[in-house]
């Protein structure tokens, strides 16, 4: 068992400790009530919450996870054309705060609301976290293990089933995590389409009745549902299958009658997933009178993405040092410092937030309200979405690769600046566009931790829609699905390079 | 900033007071010589940005007093005056409603009001205790679509009958939803209270926000829903009020149905610039902006109100602190119970 670079474990051991911050909050408010936090969980409504939440996150996380496998496959291994218009299309969502999605939905189909409202709009918003793991995992690996099942006489739905779903089994199980955690931690969305979850129920403790032993009880429930959850993952993800990187001729599969169907299903996802926001923000620049400034919109663009763009080198720095630790050098603490840091990622921001407030007036007021909190709180929050995009890749480098590197008198662990990361950039350059764009769309925190003055895309359209002003959050929204393409496009590009080189 | 001279006083005040505890002499703190000198101030303002800088820029330029303003939710900067404790950078808490207030000032994080800034507003729409201070007013009123609806209900009361069902749109989560179904319990007891939120089960369509519901009713989605009354006059600035279908109706004089709601402020941190801002808010310039730019009540006497709103005077309010918190958890179990929230 080798053992991790001392930088390794410094930022591996430091993410973790930061991701205990608001653990150690919620067990510190716990204490401070203990009868009251028993008397909130042995409530009836504790369990109906408990039920709602279970049927949301595993109906989400099943559909995102078909949704998201058919786009990526259908883009990357089938003759369907259009990829690069799919892919894009299949991306977007990512781009779309979800409690716009949901306001976008019910501003134009006034009875949308309820369980199957919540299922259908987090399974849009959450489907492009799978997408994208897939179909990345999908380039990277070859077809020549397909063409040989094929010529063995499987048919098309046996080879997709037991020879292409086994190679991207452990992306596939990682993406679903995010998307589980994710419609876990969900509030707005839920709050707007009025389905009642955990998450609700914590805000709904803090604004609501300002009592926050209730909102603890319930958030380390949660923490509990979430241990649960990856548990599940790690159980059931399968092992990476180290493959040789695509360097033969991919053959395309022949879709045949079923095209028309197959493209179809993906215009009608895009389509719910993006044109109906669309339309929702045009309709909103129409019927309102309120104008947005323009110096306000530059401004709140430059704070968003400057956010965006620190975060995201930040996180992917400890994200891919962490990776790292557990997938090359297997230890016992590397395995700790990667479940502490998905501990809490399905607990909503507020409480997230909320632990880095009282922590940082009352112990760092140096540090309260700064950037570097906040940053602090991305970290805390994001740091599983960048781990579980880039470990695949990283995992899938072949070791020998690594090997014949030392070998060839490369040094020790510079192996990994000289092989493993140049192999893996793809999809750790994914792994930062999604922390990034994630941030991009973060409210909660942003909102409690910002430096004063701090503006955001994000907090300017919260702003504009609690006041009603529609057409003035228009161009916010607007420029959040811009931004968010962005990335999404240049992911897709490189993609698409990586596929045309190997032939067609 | 802890400041021990300002909580020894708190504390002087309380012991002497506990005897002849009269509410109003509670409120008794540092004359303004003696309190801290600031030229600047931190406001915590559950207020939005669009409303609240144009009277901000109107205190700088008249106090030369320069103001940082953090604008959230009023529920969200509660929550974080409260984790922050004593050292809150706050200097004032500018709320949108009496719950977030409450619970600052049960957390005793907030300093007395000074008497004389207390005095420029009637009671009922104070905290008691002279923890924070009322800014403005928001009648509940019901909003209809006279498409829909052509006979009016007189009182709340009448939208528990049957003819009701699946026409009235509420907003339980909604912290003046909340304070109306408390000054009913006060008024009418709980009995009645419950009667009336089973009937609302059953009747109404549920909503997450005041907004919402106008939306809706707007839209022709539903009949009739309960709101305050100022949102009608934002949509009304935003859409053109020629193109509302939306209508408002006040209930009959003296109704349950139009209690009267307050915005209000807290001092978290006593000093001058606080002070200053406290007296700004309630200033004749200040008050006329809330009326005009919001179609909010004033409450300083001699500010006109827009034409169409029923008086402040005429106007049933109960006599009872809407930001308790010990009240509003009762009233959480009931809108509970009934199944609404």
């Amino acid at each position: 068992m080798r053992k991790p670079p001392a930088l390794i474990a410094l930022l591996g051991v430091f993410a973790s400790l930061a991701a205990l911050v608001p653990l150690g909050y919620l067990l510190f408010r716990l204490g401070a009530g203990a009868d009251a936090a028993l008397t909130e969980l042995l409530r009836p409504r504790t369990l109906e919450l408990l039920l709602n939440t279970t049927l949301l996150v595993v109906s989400v996380t099943a559909t995102a996870l078909v949704i998201g496998f058919l786009q990526a496959w259908l883009t990357t291994r089938t003759n369907l054309g259009f990829g690069a218009v799919f892919a894009v299309l299949s991306t977007l969502p990512l781009a779309i705060p979800s409690y716009v999605l949901a306001f976008s939905f019910t501003a134009s189909f006034p009875w949308f609301s309820g369980f199957w409202a919540s299922w259908l709009v987090m399974s849009l918003a959450t489907s492009p976290y799978v997408f994208l793991a897939v179909s990345a995992a999908l380039v990277r690996t070859d077809s020549s293990s397909e063409e040989v099942a094929r010529t063995l006489g499987l048919s098309k739905w046996q080879v997709l089933v037991r020879v292409t779903w086994p190679q991207v089994r452990p992306a596939a199980a990682a993406a679903s995590l995010l998307v589980a955690l994710y419609t876990l931690s969900e509030f707005g969305a839920v709050a707007i389409l009025r389905f009642d979850t955990f998450t609700r129920a914590i805000y709904n403790a803090y604004r609501l009745s300002f009592d926050r032993t209730a909102a603890a009880a319930l958030a380390v429930v949660l923490v509990l549902l979430t241990l649960l959850v990856i548990w599940f993952e790690r159980r059931y993800r399968g092992d990476y299958q180290v493959t040789r990187p695509a360097s033969q001729k991919r053959v395309r599969i022949l879709l045949g009658k079923t095209k028309p169907l197959a493209a179809l299903g993906l215009l009608l996802v895009a389509f719910a997933g993006v044109g109906v926001p669309l339309y929702s923000l045009a309709n909103w620049s129409i019927i309102g009178s309120s104008t947005a400034d323009v110096s306000e919109i530059f401004e709140a663009l430059v704070g968003s993405v400057t956010l965006a763009a620190v975060a995201g080198v930040v996180i992917t720095v400890f994200a891919v040092a962490i990776a790292l630790w557990v997938v090359r050098y297997p230890t016992g603490l590397g395995r700790m410092v990667d479940y502490s840091v998905w501990a809490n990622h399905a607990l909503p921001a507020i409480v997230v937030a909320l632990a880095l407030v009282f922590l940082g007036a009352n112990l760092t007021p140096w540090l309260y309200q700064t950037t570097a909190l906040l940053v602090l709180a991305y970290l805390i929050l994001f740091l599983p979405n960048a781990l579980g995009t880039m470990a695949t890749p990283i995992a899938q480098v072949p070791k020998s690769l690594e090997d014949v590197a030392n070998s060839l008198g490369v040094k020790g662990n510079r192996s990994i600046f000289k092989v493993v990361l140049p192999i893996a950039a793809p999809g750790i350059l994914a792994g930062a566009a999604l922390v990034s764009l994630t941030v991009l769309k973060e409210l909660p925190a942003t909102l409690l931790l910002r430096p004063t003055g701090t503006e955001t895309l994000a907090l300017r359209l919260w702003m504009a829609t609690e006041e009603l002003a529609f057409s003035q959050a228009a161009p916010y929204a607007l420029l959040l699905v811009i931004l968010g393409g962005l990335p999404a496009l240049a992911l897709n590009t490189q993609a698409r390079k990586a596929l045309s080189e190997v032939g067609n | 900033m802890f400041k021990p001279l300002a909580a020894l006083t708190a504390l002087v005040a309380a012991l002497t007071l506990t005897g002849c505890a009269s509410a109003e002499q509670e409120a008794n703190p540092l004359p303004t010589e003696s309190v801290e000198q600031k030229d600047s101030l931190v406001l915590y303002s559950g207020r939005s940005e669009d409303l609240i800088q144009p009277l901000i820029d109107m205190f700088t330029a008249e106090t030369g007093i320069k103001v940082e303003v953090r604008y959230a939710g009023s529920a969200e900067l509660a929550a974080q005056i409260l984790e922050e404790g004593e050292n809150s950078p706050a200097d004032v808490f500018l709320s949108q409603d009496a719950g977030a207030l409450g619970a600052v000032a049960k957390a005793t994080l907030f300093e007395f009001v000074p008497t004389e800034t207390l005095a420029k507003v009637d009671r009922i729409y104070s905290d008691l205790e002279g923890y924070w201070v009322g800014v403005s007013g928001r009648a509940r009123i019901l909003t209809y679509d006279p498409a829909k609806v052509t006979e009016l209900p007189t009182s709340v009361f009448d939208l528990a009958e049957p003819k009701w069902k699946g026409r009235i749109a509420i907003a339980p989560t909604n912290a003046s939803f909340q304070a109306f179904v408390t000054a009913m319990r006060v008024l009418e007891g709980n009995e009645v209270t419950s009667l009336w939120l089973s009937a609302m089960k059953e009747n109404a369509v549920i909503f997450e926000k005041n907004g919402a519901i106008l939306d809706a009713v707007d839209a022709g989605q539903v009949d009739a829903g309960l709101i305050n009354h100022y949102y009608w006059h934002a949509k009304a600035k935003e859409v053109g009020a020629e193109n509302m279908k939306a209508q408002l109706s006040a209930f009959a004089p003296g109704d349950l149905g139009n209690l009267v709601n307050v915005a209000g402020a807290g001092i978290v941190n006593d000093n001058s610039a606080s002070r200053a801002f406290m007296d700004f808010l309630l200033s004749t310039s200040a008050q006329t902006y809330f009326a005009e730019q919001t179609a909010e009540y004033p409450l300083i006497p001699g500010i006109s109100i827009i034409p169409g709103l029923t008086p402040l005077s005429e106007v049933k309010s109960p006599d009872i602190d809407l930001s308790n918190l010990d009240t509003l958890g009762e009233t959480l179990e009931l809108i509970r119970a009934a199944g609404l929230l």
